[in-house]
């Protein structure tokens, strides 16, 4: 089996002065040409998860406790902070929600793109300067020539994304880390961004990671999808497996619970309660204070495992038709 | 008692920007124009992206501004230039719930005193002890506990804090709420509960909802009828249930199937916008969508559509709507491939299994009312 791009084997980290891990555990893969949705709710550790893999959490407050990244056949640990610099930028790139207070105001945005170029591929001015418009005009960006020279307040919300995909693309990175990249974004935008991702994706075989808590976007362009609730993945598998099979009772309530455009309206279902903070997990499994069908049982940590072949469920009731009908 | 309960007619509020020495002013038409009708007991939604005036004219129909132009009427009453004790009556019968959850509320003041103060206001009949009896109602009906009247903002969720708001508006018995993106700083799952809690008040307390949105989909679930904006005008409007299956304007069209949907393997044909919403300060003559309307024609960029009946319900602002649907004959979105069985059925268990586990919050309100 050829080894994916990027694999991630039980990351677990804390803020120094927190009592509880804030990601607790996690292991996923990406491969070339994928894309892996890692999805949940505010909270529950997604995005700190992508800041970790880019050695972007401050040093000196965080505390790793385990963790192995394999990137491309390297090995490293996350607290390898000189390696993982090293790639930042050049053969990982992410992009930000917020593109207004990621890209520097007081920069022309054709310089900052220039300066990412420069940076890693030690060639002069000029060519980077060549390689932002090319990259500019790649995104969609009418007149790049022009655009160079303007600066970030100047454009609208759905140019400054496409800038800063320009920036992150520059060095041709193998892999994309995609926070919550059209959550700003109005929908008819949204939906020129998510195509322009998929558009590159195909050109250049970059393995991609998306992290949103809209239902809707993992459906329409992951491979593959990692639930998150409270620093914890709960399920993770193939895209079809997730929507058309949900195990986890987490995933279940998040699904149910989300408005439907099409169908019969119905009242829409809930997850009771609300996600607990740092400090007051349950112990074992996290969703188990507002999981409808917890049990002694759930005090120990349910382990991730195999439902069907690459559907993987961290609930101890999983598979959950089997169980729920032997307990009525 | 009239069927209808606020009526704008030719709304319009016109900012003006800069025209600092020698500089020229701007006029952003934030609100150009807009008509609309809300009926008793309805809940009636404005969805529209992001600068098309949708919260400014939530702010009108609320008389936080005051409009450029145009008539405002609560219950028959023309409330667009009110001043004063009137307003201040105003304002008791027609409240507001705010988006941010975290800004709207004051940190320094208790949630007994936030939700207590309109009560004040507007009841100031009350006794200090039933007062504090109405708060401990009040909290109870937005699924909060009495005891949490002493904790201030900080101590509650985001889906908490919305049901603090929410209690604020509804303590001075007010016959009309408007909810301006009330859901959308939430996660979805606790935007469910949020949105169920506003569908429960609706028919207890007998309200009427007027829902300031973003997001279709919420509307679909919430609203009786709706009106779409794009640039400070609106370009159809009519029940829900209606726009949503056979949507005329190629605004509408555009918007529903720009949403992804959370259903895997749904072939989609998108209809594709190009480019941005152009600014409100210069907004395209003639129709204003024609600049990223894919229907649009020669004449479009001159002649300006009214917003006229395309049935019965139902109104649209195109000139050429008729073509379009004859062209397109199945616009709206194609019906649900539906969710597997295998999900479907567990949706139930899981439903099921929460109503089990949670008392119905209605119920508890009802004993204690």
């Amino acid at each position: 089996m050829d080894s994916p791009l990027l694999q991630v084997e039980n990351l677990k980290f804390r803020f120094r002065g927190q009592p509880q891990d804030v990601v607790e555990g996690i292991s996923f893969r990406v491969g070339r040409n994928e894309t892996l949705c890692i999805v949940g709710e505010s909270g529950c550790g997604k995005s700190v998860t992508a800041l970790a893999l880019m050695g972007l959490l401050p040093r000196d407050s965080v505390r790793f406790g385990s963790g192995e990244i394999r990137f491309d056949g390297d090995s490293f640990t996350p607290s390898d902070h000189d390696r993982i610099a090293a790639m930042r930028g050049d053969r990982m790139a992410m992009i930000f929600q917020e593109p207004m207070t990621s890209l520097n105001p007081a920069f022309r945005i054709g310089d900052q793109i220039a300066e990412a170029v420069e940076q890693h591929r030690k060639c002069g001015k000029a060519k980077a300067r060549e390689r932002a418009v090319e990259m500019l005009r790649r995104v969609g960006i009418p007149a790049p020539e022009q655009r160079m020279n303007e600066y970030p307040h100047q454009l609208s919300g759905g140019m400054r994304q496409r800038v800063m995909i320009a920036m992150a693309l520059a060095n041709d990175p193998e892999l994309l880390i995609a926070d919550e990249p059209t959550t700003a974004l109005d929908v008819t935008v949204q939906a020129q961004i998510l195509d322009l991702i998929a558009e590159l994706q195909a050109e250049t075989g970059m393995g991609t990671i998306m992290i949103t808590h809209d239902l809707g976007v993992v459906a329409e362009i992951a491979t593959d999808v990692a639930v998150m609730y409270a620093g914890q993945v709960v399920e993770y598998g193939p895209a079809e497996a997730i929507f058309n099979d949900p195990q986890h009772p987490y995933t279940i309530g998040l699904m149910a619970s989300v408005p439907t455009l099409t169908g019969p309206r119905r009242r829409l279902s809930t997850v009771p309660g609300s996600v607990p903070s740092i400090g007051q997990m349950p112990e074992g499994c996290r969703f188990s204070s507002r999981c409808p069908f917890a049990a002694p049982v759930c005090a120990s940590r349910p382990e991730l495992a195999e439902v069907a072949p690459g559907h993987r469920a961290a609930c101890h009731f999983a598979p959950l038709d089997q169980t729920l009908e032997r307990r009525a | 008692m009239s069927d209808t309960i606020l009526k704008a007619d030719g709304l319009k509020k016109h900012f003006h920007l800069g025209g600092g020495f020698m500089a020229e002013t701007k006029v952003v038409r934030a609100v150009d124009g807009v008509s609309i009708e809300v009926r008793r007991g309805e809940t009636f939604a404005i969805v529209g992206e992001s600068g098309c005036g949708k919260s400014t004219l939530a702010r009108l129909l609320m008389r936080l501004l005051e409009p450029t132009d145009g008539a405002i009427e609560f219950e028959e009453r023309d409330i667009a230039g009110i001043r004063g004790r009137d307003l201040r009556e105003l304002r008791r019968d027609m409240q507001f719930v705010f988006q941010d959850p975290f800004s709207s509320l004051n940190p320094r003041m208790s949630v007994g005193k936030l939700v207590g103060e309109p009560i004040e206001t507007h009841r100031p009949e009350l006794s200090r002890a039933q007062r504090r009896q109405e708060v401990a109602r009040l909290l109870n009906i937005v699924g909060l506990r009495p005891e949490h009247a002493d904790r201030y903002p900080h101590e509650f969720s985001g889906g908490q804090r919305q049901r603090i708001g929410i209690a604020r508006a509804l303590a001075s018995n007010p016959r009309l709420v408007i909810g301006d993106e009330p859901v959308s700083a939430l996660d979805v799952s606790v935007q469910a509960q949020v949105v169920n809690l506003l569908h429960d008040l609706k028919s207890k307390l007998d309200m009427t909802l007027v829902i300031i949105a973003h997001d279709l989909a919420v509307i679909r679930h919430m609203s009786d009828r709706v009106a779409v904006m794009y640039l400070g005008q609106v370009v159809e409007s009519g029940p829900t249930d209606e726009i949503f299956a056979n949507p005329r304007h190629p605004y509408t069209m555009a918007l529903l199937s720009a949403i992804p949907e959370a259903a895997h393997g749904r072939a989609r044909t998108r209809l594709a916008l190009s480019g941005e919403t152009p600014s409100p300060a210069a907004p395209p003559s003639g129709c204003r969508f024609h600049t990223r309307c894919p229907f649009a024609r020669e004449d479009c960029a001159t002649r300006i559509p009214e917003l006229g009946p395309a049935t019965t319900e139902s109104r649209v602002a195109c000139h050429y709507w008729q073509d379009i649907a004859a062209d397109r004959p199945a616009a709206g979105l194609t019906p649900a491939a539906g969710r597997s069985e295998g999900a479907q059925r567990r949706f139930a268990l899981y439903e099921a299994a929460t109503q089990a586990t949670t008392p119905n919050p209605k119920t508890a309100a009802n004993a204690e009312a």
